[in-house]
């Protein structure tokens, strides 16, 4: 699904990131792990488009895509999530999430101010997309309410779920779980299970080892910028390497 | 490669109880056709309840301020930009139509809508420079190009009259009949105008109208979302522009000659002042906005030097008091004022 083939970036001298490659198999749920200042941002950014390679490639279904820009990866089908949710505090829940379906609104200027039926029928379409994906995530109650009065753990599932609504293939989240207490944090892991059950790929970044390691099909460990261990949870928790660099010497990872 | 609408309805599973038949978008519309229409009924009984006059002359005036205002405050409620150019681009539809009707002999109608090409056009160069920034240099931008089209009008006397300005522009006719009187104009122009305000309040409801609010708070978000936020902003500039350039033709072949201070700052800044009048997302107030100013114009304002000075102090003032216009604010102080007397 997603190919990521010796990907480097370096910052004047620094070398954030060093000949990375590993690959995400369709239907997969696949977590990067690694202490602060491992690679994992850098590596998030590029894949999502907001920081070009300086070498390297990222390949979705065999097309190109590091390079261009954060709209140009959005429409080819890779949606994300912030590690602050993002939503428009201004719109309410229901816009917000309408506003990830907008790809299918396909209707211009003319048509919308006229109210003609091609546009009644896009509005209808996304307004049902987004009820949908609302009803996945179980925020259906607050779909009136305006955003910004949402707490925290809601106003995330209210980004997967607009996230979700772009019929992307694959999904990015950028630490998921932060900000999150125990309870939330495994009704988040459930909510990516889901996910994951609907056919798509999510490749996710997080701090968080026994979430991580508890919902993840497969995990990548980078160390300094650079590749150290890839594998399954239990793989990577008898890994030598993965011990000494990372889970060994710091408490609660 | 992408998803299908119905592969993505598919992979969400069943629909939450809260489906409903008729989507948001469909009762905005719903209401907006009821209050325009409920509006354009009004108008069109005024004339038969109180006979023709003077006052269906000012009246015509509020319909044609209205026209540049709806347009600032489509961009300004949505977008949350300001531009200084929709006197100029006024000035280009009064120009553009009165140079063809006179000049080219082509008929009013028609030329309205040919000025309005000019229009697009030139508000399509502004806006697909300008608005692919992202901060607020839309004011900066069209306040030069409202200069440079004052001073175009000025110069370019073969054509425009220079400071003498254009004298017999055509009225408006509709098929045999020239639209001279008051009350013929009024009967034109205010369902125009009526209309042109249904367009607006239903683009706003419109998913168009949920990507420009969007874009004010997070352009990368969107970005993401695979929405490309310049083509929307800039699409609502030149929308917002031809409502400007409309008023100019109509304008021009209503009073029969235009003159350099069509396309002034000043009027620019009156545009500007209607607009705060009237709340600066409020696309209804466009209209009341439009009413206090013609009337202010007829009854108070008419020494253009005093006209200057009230208006540069009255805008200051209505920012500094009512950040969202005058209207709203005086609707919000007289519901605090109402609901502590009641508690």
């Amino acid at each position: 699904m997603l190919w990521v083939t010796e990907l480097s970036k370096s910052f004047g001298g620094l070398n954030a990131l060093k000949d990375v490659s590993f690959e995400v198999a369709p239907s997969e749920i696949k977590a990067v792990i690694g202490p602060n200042g491992a690679g994992k941002t850098t590596l998030f950014n590029i894949i999502a488009g907001t920081l070009r390679p300086t070498s390297g490639s990222v390949a979705m279904d065999g097309t190109e895509i590091s390079g261009k820009t954060a709209a140009a990866i959005g429409m080819a089908g890779i949606a994300r999530t912030f590690q602050q949710p993002q939503v428009f505090t201004s719109l309410t829940v229901m816009e917000n999430v309408m506003l990830g379906a907008n790809r299918f609104h396909k209707c211009g200027t003319l048509s919308s101010g006229l109210g003609l039926g091609a546009a009644r029928r896009a509005e209808k379409d996304l307004h049902e997309i987004a009820e949908k994906w609302l009803a996945f995530v179980g925020l259906d109650d607050v779909f009136q309410r305006q955003a910004c009065e949402l707490p925290l753990g809601q106003q995330k599932y209210v980004e997967i779920a607009r996230a979700m609504a772009t019929g992307s293939r694959v999904l990015l989240m950028d630490e998921p779980a932060a900000g999150l207490d125990d309870t939330e944090t495994g009704e988040l892991g459930e909510l990516i299970t889901r996910i994951r059950g609907t056919g798509m790929t999510v490749l996710l970044i997080d701090h968080h080892i026994d979430f991580v390691m508890s919902l993840a099909d497969s995990v990548l460990v980078l160390n300094f910028g650079q590749w150290l261990a890839e594998g399954t949870p239990d793989e990577i928790r008898n890994s030598q390497a993965v011990i000494d660099a990372y889970l060994g010497s710091t408490e609660d990872a | 490669m992408k998803t299908s609408l119905s592969d993505n309805l598919a992979a969400a599973g069943p629909a939450s109880a809260a489906s409903s038949a008729s989507s948001p978008f469909n009762r905005e519309l719903r209401r907006h056709t009821l209050s325009a229409g409920a509006f354009l009924a009004v108008m069109l009984l005024v004339p038969a309840v109180f006979g023709t006059g003077y006052y269906l002359n000012t009246l015509n005036f509020v319909a044609l301020l209205a026209l540049p205002t709806l347009g600032l405050s489509l961009l300004s409620g949505l977008s949350g930009q300001l531009a200084i150019s929709h006197g100029a681009f006024f000035a280009l539809g009064a120009y553009g139509s009165a140079i063809l009707s006179t000049n080219l002999g082509i008929t009013p109608l028609l030329s309205t809508v040919l000025a309005q090409v000019i229009v697009v056009l030139i508000a399509a160069a502004i806006g697909s420079v300008v608005l692919r920034l992202r901060s607020h240099y839309l004011a900066i931008a069209t306040l030069s190009f409202a200069i440079i089209v004052e001073l175009l009008i000025e110069e370019a006397r073969s054509l425009t009259g220079g400071m003498q300005g254009m004298l017999g522009i055509p009225p408006i006719d509709v098929g045999f009949m020239e639209l001279t009187s008051d009350l013929e104009i009024y009967l034109l122009y205010w369902p125009i105008t009526i209309v042109m305000l249904w367009f607006a309040l239903n683009i706003s409801s419109s998913g168009v109208g949920r990507v420009l609010r969007a874009v004010r708070e997070g352009e990368p978000v969107l970005g993401s979302l695979g929405i490309h936020a310049p083509r929307y902003k800039i699409g609502i500039y030149i929308l917002s522009s031809i409502y400007a350039g409309v008023g100019g033709s109509l304008y021009a072949h209503f009073v029969g000659f235009v003159t350099p201070a069509t396309g002034s700052i000043m009027f620019a800044i009156e545009i500007i002042m209607v607009l705060a009048l009237g709340g600066f997302d409020r696309l209804w107030g466009a209209l009341v906005g439009a009413a206090l100013m013609t009337l202010l114009n007829e009854y108070a304002l008419g020494f253009a030097d005093f006209k200057r000075i009230i208006l540069g102090v009255g805008l200051i003032v209505i920012m500094l008091v009512f950040p969202r216009g005058l209207l709203p604010g005086l609707i919000d102080t007289a519901r605090h004022w109402f609901a502590r007397r009641a508690g």
